[in-house]
C-alpha cells in the first residue's frame, strides 16, 4: 500500500517532538490573530518568516501551515460574540452565530463550530491527501508553455477577486512582477533595475515587501482606530447541543465540506467566497432555511465546515502545480523557495517527508485547535476584552527585530519601512496590495517558463494556443476576466443586506 | 480637487510602467524572440502595465474611486517607531532599541496611558530577549556594553 506508507513516512516527521511543539505554536498564534479583528494571518505569517529561516523547510512549512488554518477557527470567536468577523472568511458566520450568542446560546454556537471545523478541516485534508499525487502526476506532462499559462490563470484568478476591480487587480500583478525582476537576470547574469545600488544585486528581499506590505501599513491603516475594546463581550451558557441539533448539523458539515473543497482547490476564491456560496447554497437545500439568519445552528454550521476545509484543499495547487490559491499561500511558496525547495509537480516525488509530513501535521494541528477552542475558550473570550492598543506597537517592534534578525541588517529594515510606506499609499489609492505580492513571488518563475517556451517554439508566440492544455488554460483565464463584467459584488451584497435584514426584524 | 487627486493612482501606475519598460529598452539586452535578452520581460510587462494603467485612468474618468484620507499621525508614529529602532540599534543594542520603538509608536495611539506604555515597552523587550536570544539563539547585540 503506497498511501499508508507515505502516511506512516509523515506521521515519523510529523510526530517528532520539535514538529508537534512549532505546530502547536503555529495553531496557538493562528487562532489568536484570529481573534483580533485587525491583524489577518497575511500579517502574521509575514512576521513569522525570519523566524522560519532558522528551522528546517518542514517544521517551518508545519508552523506556518498552523497559523494559517489556526485563524480560520479564530476567526468565528469574534463573529459569535461580537457580529465582527476576526477574519474575512468568518464573516457568514456572523449571520446566524451572532443571533444564538443573543440568544444566550454562544456556547452552543462555539462548540459547533469549533466541531464543524474539525469537520470540514479533516475532509479537506482527505481530498488533499487522495488528490494531490494524481494531480501532480498529470502536471508532470506539463511543457514551459503550460506552466506559462497556468501562472497566467493563477494571476487572473488573484486579482479579480480584488474588491477594487480587476484592473486595479492586474495592474499589481504586473507591478509585483516587475518588483521580481529587479536585481541579476539568472539567465544572462546581467543587472536589472538597481540603480546601481549594491544591496538590490539579490534582488529586493521577499520578507521585506511581505512585512512592508502587509505589516506595516495594515498597522498605519488600523492604529489610531486602536481605542475600542470589546468590553462586552459575555460568556457563554451552555457548551453542548442537544441531540437534535447535533443530527440537524451532520448534513450541513458535509455539504460544507464539499462545496468548500471545490472551492479551496481553485486558485484565487478560497475560503471567503466558499463559506458565502456554500450558505447559500445550503439555504436553498435545507428545509429549516426559514430560520437562516435567526440563529439556526447550521447557519454556523456550513460556513464554517466549508472554510476550514477550503483552507486544507488550498493546499493542493500549492504544493502539486507551485500556484498559490491566495497571498498567504504565496508567502509559504517563497518561504519554501527560501529554503531552496522549488514548488511544482515535483515537490512530492523529491521531498516526500515535507508534503506527507506537512499532512500528518494537518491532522495534529486541527485536534490542538479543538483543544485550544472548547476547553479553553475562556482565554480568547478574556482576550477580546484586553484594549487593542497594547498590539499595534507589538507588532511593529516584531517586524522590526524580525527583518534584523534575518542578516542583522539596518537597510533591509529601513527597506521595510519605505515598502510600508508604498503600501499605505496604495491602499489610500484603492489598490490592494495582495495581487502585487502573488507577482512578486511568481514573477521570476513565469519569465523563465515564459522564455524556456519561446526557445522550445523557436520564437513562434502562438505555441501557448497551439498547445492544447496551454490554451484550455488560458481560455480559463480570459473567461475569469470576463466574469468580472457582470455584477457579482453587487449581487452578493444585495444577499447579505437581504439576509441581515431578517436578523433584525 | 479629490477627484483629480484620484486620477493619480492609475497616472502614477503608468509612471511606473513607463520607467520599467523604457528602462528595459534603453539599458537592457531585448535579444530575438527566440532568444529573449533580460529586457524583453519586463519590457513586456511594464508596456502591460501601462495599457491597464491606461484602463484603468478611463475607468476612473467615467467613475472616480475616491481616495482614502490619510492619517498622518498614524504615519508619523509608525515610522518613528521604526526610525527609532534602525538608529537606535547600534548606539545600545537591540533591547533597548525594542523598548524605546513601543514607547514611540505607542504616543500617537490615543487614550494610551504612560504607565501602559512603559509596562508594554519593557514586556515586549522582554518577550524579544527570550524569543529571539534566548529560543533561537540569534547572535544580536542585546544591549551594547553588557
Amino acid at each position: 500500500m503506497d498511501l499508508l506508507d507515505n502516511l506512516a513516512l509523515g506521521l515519523s516527521t510529523a510526530a517528532t517532538m520539535q514538529n508537534l511543539l512549532y505546530c502547536f505554536v503555529g495553531v496557538f498564534l493562528g487562532t489568536f490573530i484570529g481573534v483580533l479583528p485587525g491583524v489577518g494571518p497575511l500579517a502574521a505569517v509575514a512576521m513569522l518568516l525570519p523566524v522560519s529561516f532558522y528551522l528546517p523547510p518542514e517544521t517551518a512549512l508545519v508552523m506556518l501551515a498552523g497559523v494559517y488554518y489556526g485563524a480560520e477557527y479564530g476567526g468565528s470567536i469574534a463573529s459569535i460574540l461580537l457580529n465582527i468577523p476576526g477574519t474575512p472568511s468568518a464573516s457568514v458566520t456572523c449571520l446566524d452565530g451572532y443571533p444564538m450568542a443573543q440568544q444566550g446560546r454562544a456556547g452552543i454556537a462555539l462548540f459547533s463550530t469549533a466541531m464543524a471545523s474539525m469537520f470540514g478541516a479533516l475532509f479537506g485534508v482527505v481530498v488533499m491527501v487522495l488528490l494531490s499525487p494524481r494531480l501532480a502526476e498529470f502536471a508532470l506532462l506539463f511543457q514551459p508553455a503550460e506552466y506559462f499559462s497556468v501562472m497566467v490563470l493563477g494571476l487572473v484568478a488573484a486579482s479579480v477577486v480584488s474588491t477594487s476591480g480587476a484592473t486595479r487587480g492586474l495592474m499589481m500583478v504586473c507591478l509585483g512582477i516587475l518588483l521580481g525582476t529587479i536585481g541579476v537576470d539568472v539567465n544572462s547574469g546581467e543587472t536589472r533595475f538597481t540603480g546601481g545600488i549594491q544591496e538590490l544585486r539579490d534582488g529586493v528581499s521577499l520578507v521585506v515587501v511581505a512585512m512592508g506590505l502587509f505589516g506595516i501599513s495594515e498597522v498605519m491603516v488600523s492604529l489610531r482606530g486602536a481605542t475600542q475594546s470589546y468590553a462586552g463581550a459575555g460568556l457563554i451558557g451552555s457548551m453542548f447541543p442537544t441531540a437534535a441539533e447535533w443530527a440537524r448539523s451532520l448534513m450541513p458539515a458535509l455539504r460544507g465540506s464539499v462545496i468548500g473543497s471545490f472551492f479551496g482547490t481553485l486558485p484565487g476564491t478560497g475560503q471567503t467566497v466558499a463559506s458565502f456560496v456554500s450558505y447559500a447554497l445550503e439555504k436553498r437545500v435545507n428545509k429549516r432555511a426559514h430560520q437562516f439568519g435567526k440563529g439556526a445552528i447550521e447557519g454556523v454550521v456550513v460556513p464554517e465546515a466549508a472554510n476550514n476545509a477550503a483552507a486544507q484543499t488550498a493546499f493542493i495547487p500549492t504544493l502539486t502545480l507551485g500556484i498559490p490559491g491566495s497571498t498567504t499561500m504565496a508567502l509559504m511558496l517563497g518561504a519554501l523557495m527560501i529554503h531552496g525547495i522549488t514548488p511544482g509537480p515535483r515537490l512530492i516525488s523529491d521531498h516526500p517527508e515535507l508534503f506527507w509530513g506537512l499532512v500528518v501535521s494537518f491532522v495534529f494541528g486541527n485536534i490542538f485547535l479543538l483543544v485550544l477552542n472548547i476547553p479553553l475558550i475562556g482565554i480568547w473570550v478574556r482576550l477580546l476584552r484586553v484594549p487593542h492598543y497594547y498590539l499595534y506597537p507589538t507588532v511593529i517592534v516584531l517586524i522590526c527585530v524580525g527583518v534584523y534578525s534575518i542578516s542583522n541588517s539596518l537597510t533591509d529594515v529601513w527597506a521595510t519601512l519605505i515598502f510600508g510606506a508604498i503600501g499605505y499609499g496604495l491602499r489610500l489609492f484603492r489598490f490592494e496590495p495582495a495581487p502585487l505580492l502573488i507577482g512578486f513571488v511568481l514573477g521570476p518563475m513565469i519569465e523563465e517558463y515564459f522564455r524556456r517556451a519561446m526557445l522550445l517554439s523557436r520564437g513562434d508566440a502562438t505555441v501557448f494556443l497551439t498547445r492544447p492544455g496551454s490554451a484550455a488554460l488560458l481560455a480559463g483565464a480570459v473567461l475569469l476576466l470576463a466574469a468580472t463584467l457582470f455584477p457579482w459584488r453587487q449581487w452578493l451584497a444585495r444577499a447579505i443586506t437581504r439576509a441581515r435584514g431578517r436578523i433584525r426584524s | 480637487m479629490r477627484r483629480l487627486i484620484s486620477h493619480l493612482g492609475p497616472l502614477l501606475m503608468l509612471g511606473a510602467g513607463l520607467i520599467f519598460a523604457i528602462g528595459a529598452m534603453t539599458s537592457l539586452e531585448l535579444g530575438s524572440l527566440r532568444r529573449m535578452g533580460p529586457g524583453a520581460f519586463p519590457l513586456l510587462v511594464g508596456g502591460l502595465l501601462c495599457l491597464l494603467a491606461l484602463i484603468g485612468l478611463v475607468q476612473n474618468l467615467r467613475q472616480p474611486m475616491p481616495v482614502q484620507a490619510a492619517d498622518p499621525m498614524a504615519v508619523i508614529g509608525v515610522a518613528g517607531g521604526v526610525a527609532a529602532f534602525a538608529l537606535f540599534t547600534p548606539l545600545a543594542g537591540v533591547l533597548p532599541a525594542t523598548a524605546l520603538a513601543v514607547l514611540v509608536t505607542g504616543t500617537v495611539i490615543p487614550g494610551f496611558r504612560w504607565s501602559h506604555r512603559l509596562a508594554l515597552a519593557i514586556g515586549v523587550a522582554l518577550a524579544v530577549w527570550l524569543i529571539f536570544v534566548l529560543g533561537l539563539g540569534i547572535p544580536f547585540i542585546a544591549i551594547r556594553g553588557l
